[in-house]
């Protein structure tokens, strides 16, 4: 009896207190799993739900991500935005990579005014399709016209800084698509206001959407004679037009290219040596910042592979600012972790620290600016910013042998 | 007798499929949108096909009513669903003026053609940087009926059943004569007197119309559009794809690859989400290598075998299945 009796208080007890808990806490992520950035991204977010959950949780509970590929498609991206908010129950939204995907989750995400923590979508016509009032919107990843802004200024600060750099002619080769010719309006908005900047640019079809003739862009930059040469396409396209510019003995003062995320073998290829890139994170940045190479060490210890795209710090970090505010909110009730992700402070792995600010039209903005980095022996260095850089740059970039 | 228990067959699944928002999630919902649309794309891709003319040009005339419906909202202040209607239109009356020129090639030089449309309009709406958003598109300020799920799959189903019902249309009156006539002989077709370039111009016509409708349906319910999601290839490989699977010069082959491969999709992303499109592929290329006549072929073969192969009714009912894999 006296057993059965101390059964039924401890099963009391018990009750509450699991009642308290709540189950895990679900975050839903949706990335397009083919394409590196969101299969890294999607794993990186898991090495942060199992380091926290390691950890002991948040407010007790687990943390529990479910993934659903977006597949690069709009229509595809809404529905899994249905099934994780309406089926899975999950109490924030994180992760994107492809603007035209955000674009059809939109008016999902609206509809639910669940938190959603942002990793891609540059474009602004994200934020126009947000609008001012999206409050549970929190943007990681930085505007199209943020990262213009702030090449604008790494050039400036590193033209100071190395009076041997001297830039006045700024070719583009952009990808045909919405990505490039966003890239090329942004650069001849930011560089070529003052005048200081001759612009010009070419479209070409990118390799990854079945191009890969790069002649005529070519062509157009050397008759141009640019000091910096900045190309503005995806991964496939690294490698070929690295090769006809050696064919063609195109040696700009600048070479420099702004995929969002290069080929795994890129730094073993010769041609990659003293390339310029516009990024986030590369490995290098464990060299000044011990959260990066936790992240690092952490995602190549459980997954065998090392992080190859900024996608994979990012998300990580996505999870944890999350994460922190929940405890810091002491619920995941949304108002008041909307308030608690207002007062973020997260120092990223991506070696600057997290605070959101309000950009053009929406109030919760985090990372504002890029990195401009450079292929050495291999490596992506950081060249600037400076309190972040792993090296001196290699300028004039080196006439092909 | 037999085609009135077809009658009281579809009239019991369309009521099934109107009441479906009264017991189905927004999710749901949504994946049965998707697959509505990729539905009604291969039925009116298999429409034209009974004519023996393979289009590739399924995406270009999408994302031409894509753009209509978009513009005709933004620019013009058209109420997004009258601009569904003028996209059809607009589909319609471009298939039209084009039809005099290409429908006078056949086989893969008509094929070519349709594919270079695609092409040709997905420039077009990529360099009209003013008027069409250029290559970073349009948004609309809301989608249409505010997003209602139950509302939005309606409407799609709206536009699903305007093309069964122009495919019906097709399979019970004369064109599905004259068409099956110009596929299997043209020569023959005219010597007996069938206007062949009327018949593959009201083809042509209908059926981009519909494409272009289920284009503005698209455009509307997610509320943007870009020349790279408006005219992507998808919207030509899948409802191929789907019409093969489920069996070609028919209404109901189509419809079913449709759920089949739209179904099979969705449910082997979420059981493999590293990977699923490998899978995917893997049973589409399995299907077209195995299965010519797709699975309805296959079970009118299994019917026809278990009730006595050879029987002079079961060939004279029969759809233009056969004939195709003749």
């Amino acid at each position: 009896m006296k057993k059965a009796l101390a059964i039924l208080m401890v099963a009391c007890l018990a009750v509450p207190a699991f009642a308290q808990s709540g189950g895990t806490i679900k975050l839903g992520g949706t990335w397009p799993l083919g394409d590196i950035t969101g299969k890294q991204g999607s794993m990186a977010a898991q090495q942060a739900v199992d380091e926290i959950n390691a950890a002991g949780g948040v407010l007790g509970r687990k943390l529990e991500l479910i993934v659903i590929d977006d597949e690069l498609k709009a229509d595809k991206g809404a529905a899994a935005v249905e099934k994780l908010v309406t089926v899975d129950g999950v109490d924030a939204l994180i992760g994107g990579m492809a603007s035209g995907v955000a674009l059809g989750q939109i008016p999902a995400m609206k509809k639910y005014g669940k938190i959603v923590i942002a990793t891609g979508a540059a474009s602004y016509k994200v934020e126009e399709a947000l609008g001012p009032d999206a409050n549970w919107y929190f943007h990681l990843h930085p505007w199209d016209y943020n990262q213009g802004a702030s090449y604008a200024q790494g050039w400036d600060e590193i033209q100071k800084k190395y009076p041997a750099v001297k830039i006045r002619k700024i070719f583009l080769a952009y990808e045909e698509g919405a990505f490039g010719k966003s890239s090329f309006d942004a650069t001849k908005v930011l560089f070529g206001a003052d005048k200081r900047y001759s612009i010009d640019g070419a479209s070409f079809k990118s390799a990854a959407l079945g191009g890969g003739d790069y002649g005529a862009v070519l062509e157009a930059a050397k008759e141009f004679k640019p000091d910096l040469f900045l190309w503005a396409g995806y991964d496939a396209d690294a490698l070929p037009m690295l090769e006809q510019a050696k064919a063609m003995k195109f040696t700009p003062g600048i070479y420099l290219g702004a995929p969002p995320g290069w080929p795994v073998d890129f730094g073993a290829s010769k041609l990659s040596d003293n390339v310029m890139l516009y990024g986030m994170w590369a490995p290098s940045i464990n060299d000044v910042s011990k959260v990066s190479k936790a992240f690092y060490n952490g995602f190549v210890a459980k997954y065998k592979v090392e992080p190859a795209t900024y996608f994979a710090p990012l998300s990580y970090s996505a999870v944890y600012i999350y994460a922190d505010a929940v405890k810091r909110a002491g619920t995941t009730e949304t108002a008041a972790v909307i308030k608690a992700l207002e007062a973020t402070k997260y120092a990223s792995p991506l070696g600057e620290t997290i605070t959101f600010t309000p950009s053009n039209i929406i109030k919760h903005q985090g990372i504002k600016n890029q990195k401009i980095l450079q292929w050495q022996n291999g490596r992506q260095e950081v060249i600037w910013p400076f309190e972040a850089a792993t090296a001196k740059p290699v300028y004039p970039f080196p006439k092909w042998k | 007798m037999k085609i009135r228990g077809a009658y009281i067959a579809a009239a019991v699944a369309a009521a099934i499929m109107i009441a479906f928002p009264a017991f189905l999630g927004a999710y749901p919902l949504n994946v049965a949108r998707s697959v509505m649309t990729y539905m009604a794309l291969a039925v009116s891709w298999d429409m034209l096909l009974r004519s023996g003319q393979i289009s590739f040009g399924i995406a270009g005339l999408f994302g031409l009513g894509s753009y209509a419906s978009i513009l005709a909202v933004l620019r013009g202040g058209m109420d997004p669903l009258l601009s569904i209607a003028f996209a059809a239109l607009v589909a319609g009356l471009v298939a039209f003026a084009l039809g005099f020129a290409i429908l006078r090639l056949r086989a893969m030089y008509f094929s070519i053609t349709t594919l270079a449309l695609m092409e040709i309009f997905r420039i077009i709406m990529h360099n009209l940087h003013d008027f069409s958003g250029g290559p970073e598109g349009v948004v609309l300020p809301e989608v249409i009926f505010g997003g209602d799920a139950s509302a939005l799959y309606w409407l799609c189903l709206g536009g699903l059943a305007v093309t069964i019902g122009a495919s019906w249309y097709f399979e019970r009156s004369k064109l599905r004569l004259a068409l099956t006539a110009i596929r299997n002989d043209e020569t023959s077709a005219r010597s007996n007197g069938i206007d062949i370039f009327k018949y593959l111009l009201v083809a042509f016509v209908v059926t981009s119309t519909l494409q272009g409708m289920m284009g503005a349906i698209q455009v509307q319910s997610y509320g943007f559009t870009t020349p790279d999601t408006a005219f992507d290839a998808n919207f030509t490989l899948l409802p191929l794809a789907m019409a093969l699977l489920g069996g070609i010069h028919s209404t109901i082959g189509p419809m079913a690859g449709a759920v089949l491969l739209g179904i099979a999709s969705e449910w082997l992303k979420l059981k493999i989400p590293y990977g699923h499109l490998v899978v995917y592929g893997v049973i589409i290329i399995i299907v077209i290598l195995f299965m010519p006549n797709g699975l309805f072929g296959l079970a009118r073969k299994a019917i026809r075998k278990a009730g006595g192969a050879g029987s002079p009714g079961s060939a004279s009912n029969g759809s233009d299945a056969e004939e195709g894999a003749r």
